[in-house]
């Protein structure tokens, strides 16, 4: 008795301190460098998106027509634009708009989807066959047309309303995320049991199955959130998205168009924030994939 | 597989149908006409315009209008454009090749690059050239396409003069090849820079998971060159999902190059939408939606085809 | 755009090269924008601006930059500026206008008018005669005669998608006395009768046409000037000829070709004009005019135009269907609009936004005979925040006026995706609140905004808007511009046609616009509308912002431009030549 005591004892100190998932996942995150510079940055971007007010003397939307197109200074770090006011400021500002129309976006896609894909995925059978034909079919929506007839031809086209459209065109990858991960666990065991004791369905899709999906849904939401800011910025250069004069980074790149040959600061800087947001992005989703699947890193044998 | 071919594309059918019929109904519930073209003439009376929707059949009832014009669509006969008058098919005739020729370069550019470079960094794993590979591609493949064209302008064609700054050829010049290829590379790197940067990745990943697995061990084992290894057994299993991820991207290449096509000039696919759409030409719009559509599903059966061609695993019903 | 679907972890060293690269881009990136762009001075010789004395040389081909398409070139079907300018000197018409507004002929001998007998009024309805010139022949060498006039009339009654009938609707019929006289008879007054067939179709061509807008014609119109379009490639450009069978030839056309090239957008189109590599442009903007204006070699013209660009105030209540009777609860009140218009800064506006190449505004008619001139009042806030606060408009906490219970608040609609307009509204809008007046911007898409009609939901003719901007042009002959302005001409939902969308309701107004449609006298129809131009003026209902000037440049070595205030620069291609 007294020697298994004294053998359990040093491998007990052996194993170390024990670790929750949340932890080696969070652990995973910070050791990918990038995913981390992402975290930065993009925090950098959206403090100073919301700080703007506080950082900047310039008022974003007041023209100023006595200094049009003023190259960068020390005033105006990144010059004024074709109204003269300061291109720094309505970065600033303009991030407020396109961060929060990404995430938003992404946030009404990720709601449908999942909807939809717990509907396909539990219930099965022809419901799932519907919901995938219509699945299939908003698939084959040029997108991006669409987003342009949109544009075209709506009256209004405000931040709720662009919210809005975006997240009506990328709910699909979700809802097959989520369908798969219902698909595959719907027959498992631990369902079963929860029927057993009487779990009714919705217990069982929120609490047993669906924090299954949670990992590639985070990872796909993410990734989403770069290409909403991406998709909004292009509807705003076209000239169909933001109206003025409220400016978001694509926007602001409309005007660049018409003045590239003398002033082509208001091209590059816009861009360039978008550019930023959206590389930190993709990091931290890259990150967020090594961190929440830890079988999903690849290696040499 | 012939059957399953012909299953898939029967299924097809309505799931085209019903694009067409949403966007129809898209277009015509929103507001707007194709008759505020005439606007500005200022000898333009309420009974020309009476007269004019008459003549276009936009005063009959939509369910009709749409009828009449799917009759007309599965007959080859596309109607005519509002503004030109010409026939749908014969506009879209025109400016599909141009769109084609384009993005044709930029699919045989993304993989002569592609393939190499992904292979390279995915055997050379956290090397130097893997590290510049992987921070380049990110970067591209963050950028949004618009502003990319919009610094490659700027930079070669403003500033260094290098390159021209838009259209498909010098207007006048007889062909020449020289000059059709300077005004291709601007438009081609654009796209290709920012689709290079995925499908690198794409392949990166697939090779590495490929390279890790067991066979690649024995075939090493075997004594097999190290080149015989990679490129024979790694690479040919792992460009199968690449090649249904290729697949799949083309009909965005219809569409994506729209915004490519606004900035350069380009005479193509895209910028007849963006042309008719501003001027509410609704029979270019639903012919073109037509042909992208069918692009897209069409796109997607070929890519479940080779999957399934390639991966002998994968038998179909 | 979806981002690399794999994962791959990196160690330490990737950070860092990753990192290395992106700073070296963006170090390369702020280098060029920190740079300013070099304006090069054409390559050809700078001419000297008076070369008035150097011999005019023959041929050459001389290519203008367009950055709009013609969607077809068939002038009874298209309504785009860049239509007429393409067909200027290919489609010709009986009659033309010189700057001043005067007619001149073109393929007739004469202007036909009352004095000279060519006009003969007969109560209520009037006969015109035309006589072509003799010898005049189509660029396939077939004869004009007078049939084609007479053809030209019956197709545009019949075909169902010409652009407008107006004054072919009123020719009872037409007699042909001999093969180059024409008899028109009108079935009442109509006063703008000399431009009536502005565009003369060949009936040898078309006559045996089922359906015209199916045939090469739409392309590639058949005409008797100058030059012959020979090829339309869409989306690329659009060749002229000259024109062997011109009536000019052989000492006019002096050029040999001309090419309208399709570039994608007007900053291309001065790009390769300051490179040399086009030889004209059409339609600057005025923002690009110091460029031009700084390099060498290059010449502008800026023309007077009559087009005016105008801010119009709903004084109706803003629904759908509004009722011509119901009082806006803000534009309603004068003050509310004579504040609107004394803190328009439209000197400022000229001045900054349009770089000096416009006037500001006084009336819709600008140019011609019949032109009203009296301007407006200038910008002055002091006086606007006075009516304000005589009328009762209290500024509130937020600076914002309110009077009982009304805020001032108002939005302010004009087409999206025009960079000069929503630069001027953004001005606007800080004026406007710095006299209390709020005002948000909630533009359209002009295929909505300008859709002409009440099943399109054009904000105008329901009346669902408060402040809306757009330009309008009117014809040499002002009439149907100035019906605009009586009252019954307001849409509604009975009737939509008319275009009366301020609702502005003026019985003295009514009485002058009405007396001068029923006279052919030049000087009373002028001061009947002059009349109603002071009434309208007296409302506050409008603000006339600014008289747009057509704007083109070429380089120094394309000659024979003449400045035409009512027909775009190309109105006289046989006499350009180029300097070798």
């Amino acid at each position: 008795m007294a020697t298994s005591s004294v053998a359990v004892a040093p491998i007990a100190a052996l194993r170390g301190p024990e670790r929750s998932q949340l932890r080696m996942a969070l652990e995973r995150f910070r050791a990918h460098r990038p995913a981390v510079l992402g975290v930065l940055v993009l925090s950098a971007l959206a403090v100073l998106a919301a700080a703007a007010p506080i950082i900047s003397p310039y008022d974003p939307d007041k023209t100023v027509l006595l200094s049009l197109y003023e190259p960068p200074s020390l005033g105006h770090p990144f010059g004024t634009d074709d109204l003269g006011r300061d291109l720094a400021t309505r970065i600033l500002y303009g991030g407020r708009v396109s961060l929060s129309i990404g995430l938003l976006a992404v946030s009404v896609a990720v709601t449908i989807g999942t909807l939809v894909g717990v509907t396909a995925g539990y219930y099965g059978r022809w419901i799932d066959s519907v919901l995938m034909r219509f699945v299939d079919m908003m698939y084959s929506f040029p997108r991006l047309f669409l987003l342009i007839l949109f544009g075209v031809f709506f009256k209004g086209m405000t931040l709720p309303v662009i919210v809005i459209v975006l997240g009506l065109l990328s709910w699909m990858t979700t809802s097959r995320l989520v369908r798969a991960t219902f698909l595959s666990l719907k027959q498992r065991e631990f369902v079963e049991a929860a029927r057993c004791v009487g779990a009714s369905d919705r217990r069982i899709i929120f609490r047993h199955i669906l924090p299954n999906a949670l990992a590639p849904i985070i990872v796909a939401g993410t990734l989403g959130v770069a290409a909403a800011i991406i998709t909004e910025s292009t509807l705003s250069f076209l000239g169909l998205g933001i109206q003025p004069p409220t400016s978001s980074w694509g926007s602001m790149l409309n005007h660049a168009t018409t003045d590239m040959n003398k002033a082509p600061w208001i091209a590059i800087f816009p861009g360039l924030f978008i550019f930023l947001a959206v590389v930190s992005i993709n990091f931290i989703g890259d990150g967020l994939r090594d961190a929440l699947d830890p079988r999903h890193v690849v290696r040499k044998a | 597989m012939g059957r399953y071919v012909v299953r898939r594309l029967i299924q097809a059918l309505p799931i085209l149908l019903a694009i067409s019929v949403a966007s129809f109904a898209i277009m015509k519930a929103m507001p707007g006409g194709p008759l505020a073209a005439y606007e500005g003439n200022p000898d333009f009376t309420e009974a020309d315009r009476l007269r004019l929707e008459h003549a276009f059949g936009l005063d009959q009832p939509l369910p009709l209008q749409y009828i009449s014009w799917l009759g007309s669509f599965v007959r080859l006969d596309w109607g005519y454009s509002f503004s030109s008058h010409q026939p749908v098919l014969a506009l879209i005739g025109e400016r599909l090749p141009n769109t084609l020729y384009l993005m044709g370069t930029v699919f045989v550019v993304v993989l002569l690059f592609a393939i190499p470079i992904g292979v390279m960094t995915a055997v050379k794993q956290y090397s130097v050239f893997d590290h510049v590979v992987t921070g380049t591609t990110f970067a591209f493949l963050s950028t949004p396409t618009f502003w990319l064209g919009l610094l490659l302008i700027i930079l070669f064609g403003l500033q260094l003069r290098w390159l021209p700054l838009g259209g498909m050829q010098t207007l006048g010049a007889p062909f020449d090849l020289g000059d059709r290829l300077r005004h291709l590379i601007l438009p081609v790197a654009t796209i290709a820079l920012v689709q290079m940067g995925s499908h690198v990745r794409y392949l990166r990943a697939s090779m590495l998971e490929t390279i890790g697995q067991d066979y690649m061990r024995t075939a090493r084992a075997k004594g097999l060159q190290e080149r015989v290894v990679v490129l024979r057994h790694a690479l040919k299993n792992a460009s199968i999902p690449l090649v249904t991820v290729i697949a799949l991207d083309m009909p965005e290449l219809f569409v994506g190059a729209l915004v490519t096509e606004q900035i350069f000039g380009w005479p193509g696919m895209g910028r007849l939408f963006w042309d008719s759409a501003t001027r509410a030409d609704y029979p270019i719009l639903q012919g073109i939606l037509a042909v992208s559509s069918s692009l897209i599903v069409l796109a997607n059966l070929v890519a479940d085809v080779a999957y399934g061609y390639l991966d002998p695993r994968i038998r179909y019903s | 755009m979806t981002a690399g679907p794999a994962a791959v972890r990196g160690s330490a060293g990737e950070v860092h090269m990753s990192r290395l690269l992106t700073l070296a881009f963006a170090v390369a990136l702020v280098a060029t924008a920190c740079t300013s762009p070099q304006t090069t001075p054409s390559a050809s010789a700078s001419a000297a601006p008076t070369a008035t004395a150097a011999a005019i040389t023959r041929g050459g081909t001389a290519i203008v930059a367009i950055w709009q398409e013609p969607s077809t070139l068939a002038p009874m079907y298209g309504n785009q500026t860049v239509l007429g300018l393409v067909i200027n000197g290919t489609v010709e018409g009986l009659a033309d206008t010189t700057t001043d507004g005067a007619y001149v002929p073109t393929l007739a001998t004469r202007v036909p008018d009352v004095a000279n007998g060519g006009v003969v009024v007969k109560g209520d309805k009037m006969d015109v005669t035309w006589d072509l010139k003799p010898g005049i022949k189509w660029s396939d060498g077939d004869p004009l005669t007078s049939a084609d006039i007479k053809y030209t009339w019956e197709l545009w009654l019949k075909d169902p998608k010409v652009n407008t009938r107006t004054g072919f609707d009123q020719i009872e019929s037409i007699d042909l006395p001999t093969e180059l006289t024409a008899v028109l008879h009108y079935k009442t007054i109509y006063a703008p009768y000399p431009l009536n067939f502005s565009s003369i179709l060949p009936k040898h061509l078309l006559e045996k046409e089922a359906d015209v807008s199916k045939t090469d014609y739409v392309r590639r119109p058949l005409g008797t000037g100058p030059f012959k379009i020979t090829d339309f490639k869409a989306g690329d450009s659009i060749t002229l000829e000259k024109n062997p069978n011109y009536r000019g030839a052989p000492e006019r056309p002096y050029l040999d070709k001309i090419i309208f090239k399709s570039v994608p957008s007007s900053q291309v189109a001065l790009a390769q004009l300051q490179a040399g590599e086009v030889h004209a442009m059409w339609n600057l903007t005025e923002a690009q005019t110091p460029d031009v204006e700084k390099t060498t070699g290059l010449s502008l013209q800026v023309v007077p135009g009559p087009t005016v660009e105008r801010i119009e105030m709903n004084t109706a209540v803003n629904k759908e269907f509004t009722d011509p009777n119901s009082v806006h609860p803000v534009l309603g009140d004068i003050a509310v609009r004579k504040a609107l218009l004394y803190a328009t800064p439209k000197q400022q506006l000229v001045d900054k936004l349009l770089f000096g190449k416009a006037k500001p505004g006084a009336s819709p008619v600008s140019q011609g005979w019949a032109a009203y001139r009296e301007p407006q009042e200038g910008y002055d806030p002091a006086k606007a925040n006075k009516a304000l606060d005589d009328a009762g408009w209290a500024k509130g906490s937020d600076g914002i006026r309110a009077k009982g219970g009304v805020r001032a608040s108002l939005t302010y609609t004009t087409t999206t995706g025009d960079q000069l307009r929503e630069r001027v509204q953004q001005v606007l809008v800080d004026e406007w609140k710095a006299v209390g007046i709020e005002v948000k911007i909630q533009n359209q898409p002009s295929a909505v905004f300008l859709a002409g009609s009440c099943s399109a939901k054009d904000p105008r003719k329901l009346g669902t808007y408060d402040i809306d901007m757009y330009a309008s042009t009117p014809s040499i002959d002002p009439h149907t511009t100035m019906l605009r302005y009586n009252s019954k001409r307001i849409p509604t939902q009975a009737d939509c046609a008319g275009e009366n969308y301020t609702r502005f309701k003026n019985p003295t107004a009514d009485a002058a616009i009405e007396a001068a449609g029923a006279t052919l006298d030049l000087e009373k129809r002028k001061a009947s509308y002059a009349t109603a131009l002071k009434a309208l003026n007296d409302a506050y209902v409008i603000i006339w912002l600014y008289d747009r000037a057509n704007i083109d440049a070429r380089l120094d070595a394309l000659q024979g431009w003449q400045p035409n205030v009512w027909r775009r620069f190309t109105w006289n291609m046989q006499d350009w030549w180029m300097k070798k």
